[in-house]
């Protein structure tokens, strides 16, 4: 599975749906919007930079999920996730959030909430698929709780690290493994960044996902367009 | 199975997925070492011999009699580094020996928690690094040259207002990618379980000594008093009268205004949220963005509270009330007059409490946590021209 994260209603309205629509329209079997937060702890500078300013400028989840709307309704193939920190889920309402969103959306990705707090959310209405996050330092057994979570995949975060880091990947074993224990799709991400290093994680986990690299590019969709054909034929 | 996480509804573990097995290795090495023996010998002997313990409980006569109550104060300010956050850093500096880890670090707003976790790991010989909002740094220079005389390496974090929560945002990142060797010695009863109960059982020395404190001098107070940033040493002189007919109030930083950014009230006007760690109180926008806070105190100047004083505010066992920068300032100035005794400007406010609701303190006897002392405030007060 391949896919890319952009960063909702960044820099403005009409150049994160150029974003969202390029990626879309490049056969990209998923797409990851984020919906900005105050305190992107899981983010490093780049990703952090745009959420601040994306802040600063007034966030509307309303108009953010339009957009996707719209575009799910042109692509209906392509899965949609939000990436999003728990708060934002919270305030708006677990169950709110699931009755606006859920026909639109396969998942959620959120960075602060680990495997072993979904029953919060959850219990609180939230009927969405979370994503689960496997690390190089996940244990067996929390691996292996993965195997009733109902998820459109797993998300191995290959590095110890915030997004974008420079750290080296601490390898795919652990993604392979999650992949085999539970037969959930895989994704790789966290510090993907070349064709090679996206290669490299549909050789081992199946899937990828590119975050920093492409938020660095939406001021920019040309440059995004250009820089995601890269990535289409692999 | 998680109800161990929780005050009532609040606290939990929202934490990074990466983080949990190093959270899960500190829950199993502190409820083991919280009742060995070795281990408390050690701490006990740190307590007293390093650190200063006990603390003095002083009557204020002067104070009591112009104010027309009787006021005690826990002297938490006369502690090695002159606040109570050493109980907390000792204790876990303590447990990262134990747990075989060689590098802490940590988050600080107004330099004390950063100066007492860089205490301890010079005494320890572990490396150190503190992260600090820009904000403060420049405020509260004192204390960045403390910690780097201690051996520490301080790092400013300019995102977003650059104080207390960035600070937090940036120890959080950095554990991320080195929780295999390094300990985050969190500063206040905040954060992913199991740090509020960690914090918490090392400040509790605080009221256990204030509980036989008082005993000695045949009194039992009325009220105890301590300020409410994070929470940490409210709850630690909380716990010695939770379970007496004690009224308890916390005392949180009014800032200038109510108006948006210009104060701390995370109780009095924030609503539940999930921020750094926990389910708990935030002073958030209606966007569910976290909020901008204002306190002329850097260490009260953060948008959370720890989940216990959530839990503890919905029952309405403690009564959080706040004061304003300006009244602070007054109690600050107070004390050093009347007592020669300088409080931090976070101890001013649970001071200032007392010396400006006669209705409620009148005629009674008022235990008030002192818990650090003032000589780090100079700088920035004098600047400003507030004395």
């Amino acid at each position: 599975m391949k896919g890319f994260y952009i960063v909702g209603g960044y820099p403005d309205r009409e150049k994160f749906r150029e974003c969202l629509f390029a990626v879309a329209e490049n056969g990209f079997e998923f797409i990851e919007i984020g919906i900005p937060f105050s305190e992107p702890v899981a983010d490093g500078p780049v990703i952090s930079e745009a959420i601040h300013k994306a802040v600063a400028n007034g966030v509307n989840i309303a108009e953010i999920m339009n957009d996707v709307r719209e575009m799910k309704e042109k692509y209906p193939e392509i899965k949609a996730i939000v990436m999003t920190y728990a708060n934002i889920i919270n305030g708006y309402g677990e169950k709110a959030f699931s009755e606006a969103f859920g026909d639109i959306l396969d998942g959620v990705i959120i960075p602060d909430v680990p495997t072993r707090m979904h029953f919060w959310m959850q219990e609180r209405g939230l009927i969405i698929p979370i994503v689960p996050f496997v690390t190089p330092i996940s244990r067996p057994l929390d691996i292996e709780d993965l195997k009733s979570v109902k998820t459109p995949f797993i998300y191995y975060i290959s590095i110890m690290g915030v997004t974008g880091s420079d750290t080296k990947s601490s390898g795919a074993d652990n993604g392979v493994l999650a992949g085999q224990l539970t037969g959930n799709p895989v994704i790789t991400g966290f510090g993907i960044r070349t064709p090679q290093d996206a290669k490299n994680a549909l050789d081992s986990t199946g899937g990828f996902v590119i975050g920093t690299e492409a938020v660095k590019r939406q001021g920019e969709p040309a440059e995004l367009i250009n820089y995601i054909e890269q990535f289409a034929s692999l | 199975m998680y109800d161990k996480m929780f005050y009532g509804r609040y606290g939990g573990q929202f934490a990074a997925e990466t983080l949990i097995p190093a959270l899960d290795d500190l829950e199993a090495k502190f409820e083991i070492l919280k009742d060995d023996e070795q281990f408390n010998k050690e701490l006990q002997h740190l307590f007293k011999a390093y650190a200063g313990r006990p603390t003095p409980m002083y009557k204020a006569e002067n104070l009591s009699e112009k104010y027309g109550c009787e006021i005690y104060l826990k002297r938490e300010d006369l502690l090695h580094t002159g606040a109570h956050k050493l109980n907390n850093t000792l204790g876990q500096a303590l447990l990262t020996k134990y747990m075989g880890k060689k590098r802490v670090i940590a988050e600080t707003g107004a330099g004390q928690h950063g100066v007492a976790t860089a205490t301890v790991a010079a005494l320890f010989g572990m490396e150190c690094t503190v992260y600090m909002g820009a904000v403060d740094v420049a405020r509260q220079e004192p204390n960045v040259k403390r910690m780097e005389l201690l051996g520490a390496k301080v790092v400013p974090v300019t995102e977003g207002q650059g104080t207390l929560k960035e600070a937090t945002n940036a120890a959080m990142r950095e554990w991320v990618s080195c929780v295999q060797d390094t300990h985050y010695i969190i500063g206040s009863v905040v954060g992913p379980y199991p740090f509020p109960k960690v914090v918490t059982h090392f400040q509790e020395v605080i009221g256990d000594e204030s509980r036989e404190q008082c005993k000695e001098l045949d009194m039992t107070p009325d009220s105890v008093v301590a300020c409410v940033g994070g929470g940490s040493n409210a709850i630690g002189i909380f716990n010695g009268f939770l379970d007496q007919h004690v009224e308890l109030y916390g005392v949180e930083a009014g800032g200038t205004s109510d108006d948006d950014c210009k104060h701390a009230r995370t109780l009095g006007k924030g609503k539940p949220g999930i921020l750094h760690g926990a389910y708990t109180y935030l002073v958030q926008t209606p966007e569910h963005q976290i909020s901008d806070v204002h306190s002329i105190s850097a260490g009260l100047d953060y948008p959370g509270i720890g989940p216990v004083h959530s839990m503890l505010h919905d029952v309405c066992r403690v009564k959080y009330g706040y004061v304003r920068d300006n009244q602070a300032l007054n109690a600050f100035k107070e004390l050093s007059r009347l007592e020669g005794i300088i409080p931090a400007l976070e101890s001013s406010h649970a001071l200032a409490y007392v010396l400006d609701n006669p209705e409620i303190f009148k005629g009674k006897k008022v235990l008030v946590n002192l818990s650090g002392r003032g000589d780090k405030d100079m700088a920035s007060i004098l600047e400003r021209g507030l004395i």
